[in-house]
């Protein structure tokens, strides 16, 4: 090697001016960026920043389109792992030691209260905003092809989301928990054929005490979350793998442009052909040069770029839709980054403003003897409280049993694809109305179990 | 490299004989290893679930005949049953609803459900709400030591009363 390639020995003092930089620049591999390609390099070098697409198509930003409701529930996800495992901190899962640690909590931890106000409230906020994320993508037609399976997974999500919730129910120990997890299994215990059995294990024995407990906390804290972790990676990566959200037809079609109008087709460029430069030498008609008139075969050229964005546009099949559709849409950075940020920071304002107002409720400490009078679900547990109250076996098996089996064929029963991406659109008038029914009728029985529902479950007013 | 003929890679042709054998090998093998996954499957149910339960026994005492006057119907809370006595007939009526699981308190009528509504007459028959089927009736019997004693295990028909 000669001397001249020999770069000098950098000294002791530039090693560490340099280090905070070297370090910073090994982490992240590009500055903020200025310019297009610097917007595509900071989206796909960044881990986090590379599950989105280098661009997005407007329409995926329009805040009334998806109301920002799936990330929310991400979000709120994130929000309850982390003040989940805070909370584990100080949770004992044994039926002597539960409830007092609770208590704990209230009166001895820093911040106790307010971790398992985020908790509780979170949870709430989560299995609502997961069934109107439910709502959005049904009545936008988003299910439809090639989105059906990501679909399917979304209704599994949405049914893990209340199992999560419904396992945390217990933990605290107190009346409302033991009496909603023996109702509950109670419901499990009437599914056909394995009924019982599933009960049994659940329990892990024949009534609710210790092995209930321990069991309801392995699940509420490894397994459940585990598989939702799980389930929201392949959500989010069928997003991708679909082109994205799901928008009407138009919106990938580059924007039209203006038509000129034939009195002013003499103002419009066009491509120079020999032959008009031949005829150069015609008189004029009517005022119009003559090369326009010898031009009047060719087509006007029309203000359309065609772009290419490197090995995406070698890249064949349907799945590719980055680059396909690049005048109708914008980077990724800054454009959906900031949006993002701001349901983040909505959605954590949401959970601390209702923590720092409300205490999550804890009722008296568990008495295996005396029920409540009237035992109540949580809200969004009540519809189905309501059913039951008419027939076990209907009301809590055989009735959700079906919900869910068509929530889970829709896709595949609904095949049209007409009114993908619009809200409410006129083709979709059909499903859409029976969607709704389905909402209001489960809406309604929430409500008649909350407000209309006194003591031994008789019907009151709440005049 | 040769420069003429490209160079053969690995195609070789293969007789019937080799392919059969190929793909009975592939065959084995992903029942074996599907087989394991399946068994390992089902391992993790028969671990999950308890040979032992520890809850509480199913015959208990409940204490002298004479601690229950006639016309009284006494529930025991902690083992979920109710004591009867009109004169000299006694018997034990289950006091866990038959619909979801729920304690059911002994009432001016029967007995009432908080939970869901359920109503139950003095005998345990269904009279209103949800509740599928009549509340049970267990063994009731007079141990040597002179104290009654319930088996849950057991249920006797409505109307089985023990005569003291």
């Amino acid at each position: 090697m000669s001397q001249a390639t020999k770069l000098p020995k950098p000294g002791l003092l530039t090693t560490l001016k340099e280090f905070p930089g070297n370090v910073w620049s090994s982490i992240f591999r590009h500055s903020l960026p200025n310019s297009d390609l610097g917007r595509s390099q900071t989206s796909f070098t960044n881990f986090f920043l590379h599950i989105h697409p280098v661009k997005v198509n407007r329409n995926t930003l329009k805040p009334w389109y998806t109301l920002g409701l799936g990330l929310m529930s991400f979000f709120l996800f994130v929000i309850l792992t982390v003040s989940g495992i805070l909370l584990m901190f100080y949770y004992v899962p044994a039926t002597t030691q539960a409830y007092d640690r609770m208590l704990d909590l209230r009166g001895s931890v820093a911040f106790g209260t307010f971790l398992r106000n985020m908790h509780r409230w979170g949870a709430h906020f989560m299995v609502a905003i997961v069934f109107l994320h439910m709502c959005r993508v049904f009545f936008t037609g988003s299910y439809k092809k090639p989105r059906e399976f990501n679909w399917v997974v979304g209704v599994m999500l949405f049914l893990l989301t209340l199992f999560s919730s419904f396992t945390g129910y217990l933990l605290p120990w107190d009346q409302l928990a033991f009496w909603a997890i023996t109702v509950g299994t109670a419901i499990a215990g009437y599914a056909p054929v394995v009924g019982q059995d599933m009960r049994f294990l659940l329990l892990g024995d024949y009534t609710v005490g210790q092995e209930a407990l321990l069991r309801f906390y392995v699940l509420h804290i490894a397994v459940l979350p585990l598989l939702v972790t799980v389930l929201v990676s392949i959500h989010f990566w069928r997003i991708r793998k679909d082109g994205g959200l799901s928008r009407p037809a138009d919106a990938d079609a580059p924007p039209q442009p203006e038509i000129p109008k034939k009195e002013n087709l003499a103002e419009w460029p066009r491509e120079l052909e020999p032959v008009a430069v031949t005829a150069s030498a015609a008189p004029a008609v009517n005022g119009v040069p003559a090369l326009a008139v010898a031009a009047k075969t060719v087509a006007p050229v029309l203000p359309i770029e065609k772009k290419h964005y490197g090995i995406q546009g070698l890249v064949r099949g349907p799945f590719t839709k980055v680059g396909n559709v690049p005048e109708n849409s914008v980077f990724s950075w800054p454009n959906l980054f900031m949006a993002e940020l701001f349901v983040l920071v909505l959605t954590i304002a949401g959970v601390l403003v209702v923590s720092l107002l409300f205490n999550a409720p804890l009722e008296e400490p568990v008495n295996v003897l005396h029920p409540p009078n009237p035992a109540k679900a949580p809200w969004y547990f009540l519809g189905l409280q309501e059913q039951v109250s008419y027939s076990a076996f209907w009301g809590g098996v055989g009735v959700p049993g079906l919900e869910v089996l068509i929530l889970l064929l829709a896709p595949y029963l609904d095949r049209s694809n007409k009114g993908v991406g619009k809200w409410f659109a006129k083709e979709r008038l059909l499903p859409n109305t029976l969607f709704l029914i389905f909402v209001i009728v489960n809406i309604v029985l929430i409500i008649i179990g909350t407000f209309f529902r006194g003591p031994n479950w008789e019907f009151v007013s709440p005049w | 490299m040769a420069v003429g003929k490209p160079a053969k890679h690995a195609v070789e042709e293969l007789t019937e004989g080799q392919q059969n054998r190929r793909r009975m090998l592939a065959w084995l093998s992903s029942v074996g290893l599907f087989g394991s996954a399946i068994i390992s499957a089902i391992s993790n149910l028969v671990f999950i679930k308890p040979r032992a339960t520890y809850g509480a026994p199913n015959r208990f005492g409940i204490g002298k005949p004479d601690d229950f006057p006639s016309g009284t119907r006494i529930a025991l809370g902690e083992h979920r049953v109710c004591i009867v006595r009109e004169g000299d007939k006694l018997c034990a009526i289950s006091t866990t609803c038959t619909h979801l699981g729920c304690i059911i308190a002994p009432s001016e009528t029967g007995f009432a459900c908080p939970c869901h509504g359920s109503r139950f007459d003095q005998d345990g028959n269904v009279t209103g709400g949800p509740a599928p089927k009549p509340l049970p009736w267990y063994a009731l019997s007079l141990a040597p030591n002179g104290e009654l004693e319930v088996d849950k295990g057991t249920e006797v028909g409505a109307g089985t009363y023990l005569k003291v």
